[in-house]
């Protein structure tokens, strides 16, 4: 019996493992042929495709052939153009890039198709596909290219007219000495601009600083808690303290900052940089109050966009210490000269 | 169109909205992002490239973009037209010398057909500080009227330091683009 009931056990094991590997060959064979990937999802696809294709042709010239019953077959016609471009837009992961284009294609001719069909067979009735009207009617605006252009050209150097907002401008050799303590304004923005060979002296916070077109001065200001932003200065010295400066277009220009973020530069050369050195009666209490007790060491985090590698850029540099300004005391500065 | 058309559809089932700031540089878009977010905005460098910040905002997830607008680098803000639904033009409103390049690069950007289908939100930023000019000013400025036809746009005052008119703007573009893209809702 032993003998006997090990082989039936053996010949039901080997059945087993034959069915078995039939079951596994077979499931391979169906995954491989799924798996690979152009063969099947896209011939699906395509046939699927060119069904609803057809219907949606159909459906097009139907709109043609029967004129009594307009309105619906031209619905029914939109919706199989609607159908086949949901198919696409579900496949469209899954498509190469060819049939993906021609797909799009005929979806946009059995628009265009429909379109037409729709417009000749109710003139004036309103079947507004967007884009194409536009297509269409962009060539008809391009070929009188008048009407386009001007609104963009005027009006230029317009707003420098209405120069808002404090500041100093177009002096020559003059001190220039504000104390935005003693104003009632607050929350401001500070401008100067256009300044040649003069001493300026801000005491007192200001939210923002612009400052444009400076040749030859000497700059001496008060916690910015805001940006400050620097276009056009020659060989000038700053010394300020600001939660972000920007500088552009400056040459041979020593800036003494205190910063809370990284200072940039663009388009500048021979720009040198050093901490802040500023004291007058009360900073401590306005640095405080603006968020910039404290010294970052940012003054020296340059980023140039002008040289963005890891070297060193060739446009700044640090002040050495034995050029440094010492500590300027603007206390006894007085007020003389009224900002415009 | 077809193209964009699907991609809106696949997108329609995220909730996913894909946001671009952009505007001149010292404008405020770090901030403002920020800000909306509820992070802290007193340290802030002017942005070397660009920041990517995902923001969930009412039922939608935002995808901001956050693109530097230094001058050197305004020429890569192209790289980050695609699939752009909404855009956000923020102007400093207190740079009044600046307006002229910013209507430059404003109309400029406009151009790029990669845009076209895109709701334009512009942010007069800065609204905080006195002598600010307002919103209606900068729109006329700006001439933002010529695109009435071609665009949905809107501009709202705000101030990123403050908060104050980030979340009206915000509000409008996300239910413009909503409008727009999630038809079925």
């Amino acid at each position: 019996m032993e003998p006997d009931l090990d082989s039936t056990k053996a010949a039901a094991g080997n059945r087993k493992h034959l069915a078995m590997l039939e079951r596994l060959s077979k499931r391979t064979a169906a995954t491989s042929s799924a798996d690979s990937p152009e063969a099947s999802p896209v011939a699906a696809f395509l046939s699927r495709f060119a069904a609803a294709k057809a219907a949606a042709e159909s459906a097009v010239s139907a709109c043609r052939s029967s004129p009594d019953d307009v309105a619906a077959s031209l619905a029914a016609a939109s919706s199989a153009v609607d159908d086949l471009e949901r198919l696409v837009a579900e496949a469209s992961h899954s498509l190469p890039p060819y049939e993906l284009r021609s797909a799009l294609a005929a979806v946009s001719d059995l628009r265009a198709a429909h379109k037409l069909a729709a417009s000749e067979i109710r003139p004036k009735k309103s079947f507004s596909f967007r884009n194409k009207s536009k297509a269409t009617k962009n060539p008809a605006q391009d070929s009188p290219p008048l009407p386009q252009p001007p609104p963009e050209q005027p009006k230029p150097n317009k707003p420098n007219a209405i120069l808002p907002g404090f500041g100093f401008r177009s002096r020559n050799g003059a001190t220039l000495v504000k104390d935005l303590r003693a104003s009632n304004e607050k929350d401001g923005d500070f401008t100067l601009a256009d300044l040649v060979s003069c001493e300026v002296y801000l005491k007192g916070k200001c939210r923002a600083l612009y400052i444009h077109k400076l040749r030859d001065c000497r700059v001496f200001i008060g916690p910015v808690f805001g940006s400050v932003l620097i276009e056009d200065v020659e060989r000038c010295t700053f010394v300020m303290a600001a939660h972000q400066i920007r500088i552009h277009e400056a040459r041979e220009t020593d800036f003494y900052l205190r910063v809370r973020s990284r200072p940039i530069i663009e388009d500048c050369s021979g720009v040198r940089f050093a901490p802040h050195t500023l004291k007058y009666v009360g900073i401590e209490d306005d640095l405080r109050d603006s968020g910039l007790a404290e010294d970052t060491g940012n003054w020296a985090n340059v980023d140039d966009f002008k040289w963005l590698r890891a070297v060193q850029s060739p446009n700044w540099c640090l002040v050495p210490e034995e050029e440094r300004l010492p500590t300027v005391d603007i206390s006894e500065v007085q007020e003389r000269d009224n900002c415009n | 169109m077809g193209l964009l058309s699907i991609i809106r559809k696949i997108k329609r089932k995220e909730k996913e909205m894909r946001i671009l700031m952009v505007g001149l540089d010292n404008s405020g878009k770090t901030t403002i992002v920020l800000k909306i977010n509820g992070e802290d905005t007193s340290v802030i460098s002017p942005t070397l490239g660009f920041n990517i910040k995902t923001i969930q905002y009412q039922k939608y997830s935002l995808n901001i973009w956050d693109v530097g607008g230094q001058k050197t680098i305004r020429s890569y803000w192209r790289n980050y037209f695609e699939q752009t639904d909404g855009l956000v033009w923020v102007v400093d409103s207190s740079d009044v010398r600046r307006l002229d390049d910013c209507r430059a690069e404003l109309h400029n950007l406009l151009k790029e057909e990669r845009l076209a289908g895109s709701s334009l939100l512009v942010f007069a930023n800065k609204q905080d500080i006195q002598g600010a000019l307002k919103p209606d000013e900068i729109a006329k400025v700006l001439n933002l009227e010529v695109m009435n036809k071609d665009r949905h746009w809107k501009i709202v005052g705000c101030s990123a330091y403050t908060g104050d008119g980030l979340l009206q703007g915000f509000d409008w573009l996300v239910q413009d683009i909503a409008s727009r893209i999630y038809v079925l809702d």
